[in-house]
């Protein structure tokens, strides 16, 4: 557990040092959100914001998530993670913390579009439904970190994996339930919609916004973390000896 | 306890064989390993600090297997990689920091103040890594090495990219370690280096050990000294113990010689003795460059050898 942390605090430092990165990975979601949220002349529903949200929380949740692949294959090409596996600290705690540290700076990336939104003239929500929210992005986070985490100790080429991100994030984005009701999608973008992940926290969003608890998404939600989170273990062995 | 033991350490990457069953044994002193490019000395470095599984053979460290018990392996050792791997955008304090809680030490910050003034850093302790000189990114390192007082430290190229005066004080602060009764074990280029301070070193050609033992005796094995005598007049025979007479080339005589320095007054009363007339005396020393180059036989530029191979060597390595 010490190991965990440390190693969270590790990444956090470096992270904040890192001006620029902290200012992009803050304005980029709330430019999304005003321009799309407020520019787009949409009229699927009553209050876009409220509808758009969900959809920009998760896609922040994504960007932020999927990049993140590269913070554990840098470590190890620099040197750092031979030392850190040369130390008595259990291996996994490196790659659990990694995957914790990309989910919780989501988490805060979140927390600011949930003000600027509320600040907009989205719906204010209840504590209970925040904390909701809070638990599926969580479990979303934790689901996307360990996916790249994987792939990137897999790909083993920062070329390979900035070229994989690339081409994942964008369709994954607009082919999921993001931008537009089901009702609204062309037969053949609702039917890819629906089995797209993203769409799947989105929904669960969207009915805790409605007033609803998703149980059954929120727990398909925790087995599907948990396979990828195991399957990121797996890797992760196989690469460290 | 021989805090390094090998035997028959073998690593095979596909049909490449790195390393070929070494056997060693360290114990309280500073190992230097030497050798070519490619010939296997990271590879070594890696399977003893539990970082690669070796194919065949066994390694224990401190009486612990690496395979078998690598936690407490990593308990009693540090190791250095050579890619100089400090946060830059962390201050020197809050690296050791960091290692200081990883390795669950009691009292961090007093070990960390005291380790940053042992590796003469304290005036910087405070000043983002990415401020300081190689040299003082390579104590930085040394530092956290030390935060959980291991029994053996294990240094990839120490010196390497450093200047003169940066490389001497890495050194010292190394010597240092080994007097606290540490192990040191490293591979190094430089022969100079290996010569003046490992007590020991093995030279590794194409991952078996050509040569092993300290610096003296490998030079004093392996080559003879050279000693070039310059007389005035006919040369009249002499006879010592030990010497060998080589040739003669106008008025410069040669002898090799088991042990030069020892030698040369001996040799120097022998000649009066037997009536020459000597103007002056030259003793050449062979260096470790000497034994290196004569165990390691002509060594060629490592080959390209096939890609597949060098990614698979990648991979296990990085």
């Amino acid at each position: 557990m010490k190991g965990v942390t440390t190693y969270i605090y590790r990444d956090f430092i470096r992270w904040i040092r890192y001006r620029v990165g902290v200012i992009s990975s803050l304005v980029l979601p709330a430019a999304w959100l005003l321009f799309v949220g407020l520019a787009l002349p949409v009229t699927f529903t009553g209050n876009y914001l409220d509808f758009i949200t969900p959809g920009i929380l998760v896609m922040t949740i994504l960007t932020a998530g999927i990049s993140s692949g590269s913070l554990l294959m840098f470590d190890k090409i620099l040197g750092f993670l031979n030392k850190f596996l040369a130390m008595p600290v259990p291996r996994e705690s490196i790659l659990v913390s990694k995957i914790l540290f990309i989910s919780i700076r989501g988490l805060i990336q979140a927390t600011i579009i949930l003000l600027i939104a509320v600040l907009i003239g989205a719906t204010l929500l209840n504590p209970l439904q925040y904390g909701l929210i809070y638990l599926i992005l969580f479990l979303f986070g934790v689901f996307i970190s360990a996916f790249s985490t994987t792939i990137a100790l897999y790909l083993n080429d920062h070329d390979s994996f900035a070229a994989f991100t690339a081409m994942v994030t964008m369709p994954l984005f607009f082919t999921s339930s993001a931008l537009m009701p089901y009702s609204s999608m062309p037969t053949w973008l609702s039917a890819i919609a629906h089995v797209n992940p993203l769409s799947f926290a989105i929904d669960a969003i969207r009915d805790v916004g409605a007033g609803s608890i998703p149980v059954v998404s929120i727990v398909l939600l925790l087995v599907f973390t948990t396979i990828v989170a195991v399957l990121a273990g797996y890797v992760f062995r196989k690469a460290t000896v | 306890m021989t805090a390094i033991l090998t035997e028959g350490l073998t690593k095979n990457f596909g049909d490449l064989c790195a390393v070929e069953g070494l056997d060693l044994s360290v114990d309280k002193e500073i190992f230097g390993l030497l050798g070519p490019n490619g010939s296997g000395k990271t590879t070594t470095v890696l399977m003893l600090t539990t970082l690669l599984a070796q194919t065949k053979g066994s390694a224990s460290i401190c009486g612990h297997d690496t395979r078998l018990d690598p936690e407490k392996v990593r308990d009693c050792i540090s190791y250095v990689p050579q890619d100089m791997a400090v946060d830059t955008n962390l201050t020197g304090r809050e690296n050791m920091l960091i290692f200081a809680w990883l390795y669950g030490i009691p009292n961090p910050k007093d070990k960390v103040d005291e380790l940053l003034a042992v590796m003469e850093l304290s005036d910087r302790a405070d000043d983002l890594a990415k401020t300081y000189s190689g040299g003082m990114r390579r104590r930085l390192e040394l530092a956290e090495a030390l935060v959980h007082e291991p029994e053996v430290i294990f240094l990839d190229e120490p010196t390497i990219g450093l200047d003169v005066a940066a490389r001497r004080n890495i050194w010292t602060h190394i010597r240092k370690m080994t007097r606290k009764g540490m192990t040191i074990f490293m591979t190094t280029h430089y022969m100079d280096e290996a010569d003046q301070y490992c007590d020991r070193v093995g030279i590794i050609s194409r991952g078996k050990i050509a040569a092993l033992g300290t610096p003296s005796t490998l030079k004093a094995h392996l080559m003879k000294d050279v000693i070039t005598v310059t007389i005035e007049g006919d040369y009249a025979p002499v006879q010592l113990d030990g010497s060998m007479f080589v040739g003669q080339s106008d008025d410069s005589i040669s002898f090799t010689v088991e042990n030069g320095r020892e030698a040369l007054p001996l040799l120097a009363d022998a000649l009066k003795q037997s009536g020459n007339r000597v103007k002056a005396m030259s003793l050449r020393e062979p260096s470790l460059d000497d034994v290196f180059l004569q165990s390691v036989g002509k060594q060629e530029e490592p080959k390209g050898f096939e890609e597949f191979k060098f990614h698979m060597m990648l991979h296990r390595r990085h």
